[in-house]
């Protein structure tokens, strides 16, 4: 197979070509980081590098009905293990 | 949107092939490739084309639009979805 | 010994009718069932969501759909759900 191909047979390939590659994850408790992919498994426990996580401070008295962030604040971190069971969502940086 | 009630259009047609069951990996193997909306328990949604999944409901797609509570929120040239958030997969286009 | 019946052969005996399906949470779907498997994931065709809220229930339409079969608390044969 032509390995700069972007066909992809499993989900994991997706992964799998976005090694040192920067990384969007969209993790439970409205956490979201990019970083350095470096390492994954089967879990999709994850090792980062040059983290910067985004944390949405929402308002939950808001009237709205989606509430709107508040405040949005980042933090960085050099180093990061990710437990698997709380990605949502990963995204590799656009392979277009 | 979510696309209406298909009209049955197999009825005039041959009666489905003998493989026909209905099943899980059936739906799977013909909703591949296709616009798909996938929910998530927490309610917000990916619209966009199914590239793959595996055994665990992973999911890889393309020209993903995430959507909170009808409004798009995000948009990802590829996304890797992790199973166990996943409610259901339906399909946007007819199969 | 009386045959006994396993639980997955009545639903088995539901395929090509449609079955009302209660989730965990406050979300419920109505549909005509295709198929099903081991896990209870479940096929389902003309489908309706209820998402079921103290202001009110929401209703979608979906084309054939997959359930995970994980969130699935009840389903209830023949029925056509939470409006009937």
């Amino acid at each position: 197979m032509d390995p700069s191909s972007s066909s992809i047979q499993e989900p994991f390939d997706l992964i799998r070509l976005s090694l040192s590659e920067r990384v969007y994850i969209k993790l439970r408790g409205d956490r979201e980081v990019t970083g350095v992919l470096h390492a994954y498994d089967g879990h999709m426990n994850l090792i980062l590098s040059d983290v910067e996580e985004t944390i949405l401070i929402v308002d939950p008295d808001s009237a709205t009905e989606a509430p709107v962030p508040v405040n949005v604040a980042k933090r960085k971190m050099d180093m990061l293990f990710v437990r698997g069971d709380g990605v949502i969502l990963v995204s590799p940086p656009s392979r277009a | 949107m979510a696309s209406p009630p298909l009209p049955d259009d197999r009825s005039p047609v041959p009666p489905p092939p003998p493989s026909f069951t209905g099943s899980p990996t059936e739906f799977l193997k013909n909703v591949v490739g296709k616009y798909v909306i996938v929910r998530l328990s927490s309610g917000v949604d990916y619209r966009g084309v199914l590239s793959c999944l595996d055994g665990y409901m992973n999911i890889a797609m393309e020209q993903t639009e995430e959507y909170v509570n009808g409004s798009v929120t995000n948009q990802y040239g590829d996304a890797f979805i992790r199973g166990n958030n996943v409610l259901y997969i339906s399909a946007a286009e007819p199969l | 010994m009386s045959s006994q019946i396993l639980p997955l052969e009545l639903i088995d005996r539901c395929i090509g009718s449609r079955i009302w399906v209660i989730m965990k949470g406050n979300r419920e779907f109505t549909g005509r069932l295709l198929g099903f498997d081991d896990f209870v994931n479940m096929v389902l065709e003309d489908v309706t969501e209820f998402e079921i809220t103290p202001e009110g229930t929401k209703k979608t339409a979906l084309a054939q759909t997959l359930l995970n079969g994980n969130n699935i608390c009840m389903l209830i044969p023949g029925s056509e759900g939470p409006e009937t």
